[in-house]
C-alpha cells in the first residue's frame, strides 16, 4: 500500500508555482473580486434601500454600468481563480506542526478562513454564474444568500490578505521568474527533496511569465465571450452571453407576458391611479391623451445584460398631480401579474419627481409589446430592470 | 507591517459580525442547501478539478515533446475555464420556451466550433515550435 498515500506538498512540481506567480494572479482576483462585490452591495441597496440611502435618478446608465460590471469582473475573476488555486494547490497537503503550541492553533486559523474565503468565492461564482442563466438548482433564496456570502467572502478576503501581507509585499517586488529555487512561502527556506529538478525554460517552453500571460488571456476571452450582453459592440463575439440583444422593438425581455399570465387587456381596462381615500381612472385612450413625454433609457437587469430604448409615456409625475397629490410623494406600483416577487414595486420622491420617470406606452414609436408590459409600464432612470414593473394595473400615491 | 495588518483586520472583523446577523436570517430548512454550495465547491475544487489538471500536467511532463507544452496549456487555461463559465448556459436550464429573446444563441455549437478552432490551434502551434527546435 505504501504507493497510495496522500501526496505531500514536495511532491509537486514548484517550478511554475511559488508566490511570484500567485500573488500576481492573487492581486488581480483580488481587484476583480473586490469590483465584484462593491457591485454587489450596490445592486442589493438599489432593490432593497436601507433608510439612510437616497439612491440617485442620474446618472441614468448607472445601474446598467455597474450591475453589467458586476457580472463582467465576476466571470473575468473565474479563470484567475483556477489558476491562483492551482499555484498553491500543494499548500492542502502541508503537514500541520504535530506539537500543540502556538504554531498549531495559527495554522489551524489560517486553514479555518482559506476554507472560508474559497468556499465564499466558488459560491458567490458559481450561484452568480447559474442565476445570470436563469437557473436555480437550489433551495435557498438567491439575493439574500448571495448578499450575506458576500460579507463572509469580503471578511475572510482581508484577514487573508493581513496574513499573506509579508509574502505579498515580498513576492510582488521579485522578478516572477528569478530563484529557480523552491522556496517555502512559510519560512523562506528552500524546499529539499522537490520532486522536480529547476528545468531551464526553454525545454518545458513556459515560464512562470508565460503562465501568468496566459492567465490574463483566458480572464479576457472570457469577458469578450460573455460581455456583449451588457456592451452591443461585443455582441457578435460574445457566444456565450445570455441574450445576443435581440428582441420584440429591439430590447430583449426577462419575463414574458405567458410565463406572467398575463391576457391582453381590451378596451375595458382603466389604470388606476389612488390618492389619500380618493380614486381616479384613465382608459387608455385618456392616457394617449395626456402630454407625452420620450426618453432613451436603459433596461438593465440584475442578471447583468443590458439593452436601451426610446419610450414614449405619462410622466409620472403629471398622473401624481393629476390625482392632486404633491409631486414628492411616493408613488407604489401594482402589476397585473397574480404572482411572481416582482409584481409591485415603490417609486422613491426622487424617482416621481423626476420627469424621465415614465409611465411608458410606446417603445421605439409603437405601443408596447405585450412581453414589454402592454398597456403600460413604468420606465425609470438609473432603476435595476425587476423595478421596472410591467403590466401596471394601479399606481398608489402615499399620503 | 503590524499597523497595516491590524487596519485590514478591523474591517474584517466587522464584515463577519454583519454576514453573521445576514446568515442568522437564513430560515433553517434552507441550510442543507446553502451547506451543500458552500461544501461543494470547495471540494468540486479540490477532489475533482485540481487533481485531474495535476494529472494532465503530469501526463502531459511524461508523454508529451517539450514544444507542445506550452500551447497545451494555453488551450486547457483558456478552454477550460470558457467552459466552466458557460457550464449554466450550455445545460439548457433556466431557459422559459415562451422567451426567445434569453439564452437566445446557439450555445451547444458555439462549444464544439471553439474546442474544435482550440484543438487545432494547440497542434498548430506545437508542430511549428516543434520543427523550429529541431531545425
Amino acid at each position: 500500500m505504501s504507493g497510495l498515500r496522500l501526496p505531500r506538498m514536495e511532491d509537486f512540481s514548484h517550478r511554475l508555482r511559488g508566490p511570484q506567480l500567485t500573488s500576481r494572479v492573487g492581486l488581480w482576483l483580488g481587484i476583480t473580486l473586490t469590483i465584484t462585490f462593491l457591485t454587489g452591495v450596490w445592486s442589493h441597496f438599489q432593490q432593497d434601500t436601507p433608510g439612510w440611502l437616497t439612491i440617485p435618478t442620474q446618472p441614468y446608465w448607472l445601474y446598467r454600468v455597474t450591475q453589467g460590471t458586476h457580472v463582467v469582473s465576476g466571470i473575468a475573476a473565474i479563470p484567475l481563480l483556477l489558476v491562483k488555486l492551482w499555484s498553491v494547490y500543494p499548500r492542502l497537503f502541508r503537514r500541520p506542526p504535530w506539537r500543540p503550541t502556538r504554531a498549531m492553533v495559527l495554522h489551524g486559523l489560517e486553514r479555518v478562513s482559506i476554507l472560508a474565503l474559497m468556499a465564499s468565492v466558488i459560491f458567490q461564482l458559481a450561484t452568480g454564474l447559474s442565476n445570470a442563466a436563469q437557473w436555480y438548482p437550489w433551495a435557498f433564496d438567491f439575493r439574500s444568500m448571495h448578499y450575506a456570502v458576500a460579507w463572509v467572502f469580503i471578511g475572510s478576503l482581508l484577514i487573508h490578505v493581513a496574513v499573506k501581507l509579508p509574502v505579498i509585499r515580498q513576492a510582488l517586488g521579485e522578478p516572477i521568474d528569478g530563484p529557480d529555487e523552491p522556496v517555502d512561502v512559510d519560512s523562506g527556506e528552500p524546499v529539499d527533496g522537490s520532486a522536480e529538478e529547476p528545468r531551464p525554460v526553454a525545454a518545458s517552453g513556459l515560464s512562470r511569465r508565460g503562465l501568468l500571460r496566459i492567465t490574463w488571456a483566458a480572464s479576457g476571452l472570457a469577458v469578450l465571450a460573455t460581455a456583449g450582453q451588457a456592451l452591443p459592440w461585443l455582441r457578435r463575439v460574445s457566444v456565450f452571453g445570455v441574450t445576443d440583444g435581440e428582441g420584440p422593438q429591439g430590447v430583449p425581455v426577462n419575463k414574458t407576458a405567458a410565463e406572467a399570465r398575463i391576457e391582453p387587456v381590451d378596451d375595458s381596462w382603466r389604470l388606476e391611479v389612488t390618492y389619500a381615500g380618493t380614486s381616479r381612472r384613465f382608459s387608455l385612450d385618456e392616457l394617449r391623451g395626456m402630454p407625452q413625454a420620450s426618453h432613451d433609457l436603459p433596461i438593465a437587469c440584475v442578471e447583468g445584460w443590458s439593452g436601451s430604448g426610446a419610450w414614449t409615456g405619462v410622466p409620472v409625475a403629471d398622473l401624481v398631480t393629476a390625482v392632486g397629490a404633491p409631486v414628492d410623494s411616493r408613488v407604489f406600483v401594482a402589476s397585473m401579474q397574480k404572482r411572481g416577487a416582482w409584481r409591485t414595486s415603490e417609486l422613491p420622491e426622487q424617482f416621481v419627481e423626476d420627469r424621465r420617470t415614465l409611465l411608458a406606452l410606446d417603445l421605439e414609436g409603437e405601443p408596447l409589446h405585450l412581453d414589454h408590459g402592454y398597456p403600460c409600464r413604468i420606465i425609470a432612470p438609473n432603476r435595476p430592470g425587476v423595478l421596472q414593473t410591467k403590466w401596471v394595473q394601479r399606481l398608489e400615491v402615499q399620503a | 507591517m503590524t499597523a497595516w495588518r491590524v487596519i485590514l483586520a478591523l474591517p474584517a472583523a466587522a464584515a463577519l459580525a454583519y454576514a453573521a446577523t445576514r446568515l442568522a436570517d437564513v430560515p433553517g430548512d434552507h441550510w442543507t442547501s446553502v451547506l451543500k454550495w458552500l461544501v461543494g465547491g470547495v471540494l468540486l475544487h479540490d477532489g475533482v478539478i485540481a487533481p485531474v489538471v495535476v494529472g494532465l500536467g503530469l501526463l502531459a511532463s511524461r508523454w508529451l515533446p517539450a514544444a507542445w507544452r506550452a500551447p497545451a496549456v494555453v488551450g486547457l487555461v483558456c478552454w477550460g475555464s470558457l467552459s466552466l463559465i458557460a457550464i449554466p448556459v450550455l445545460s439548457g436550464n433556466g431557459v422559459d420556451p415562451t422567451n426567445s429573446t434569453l439564452q437566445d444563441r446557439p450555445y451547444v455549437a458555439s462549444w464544439w466550433i471553439g474546442a474544435a478552432t482550440t484543438l487545432a490551434l494547440v497542434v498548430v502551434a506545437g508542430w511549428w515550435r516543434h520543427r523550429r527546435i529541431d531545425a
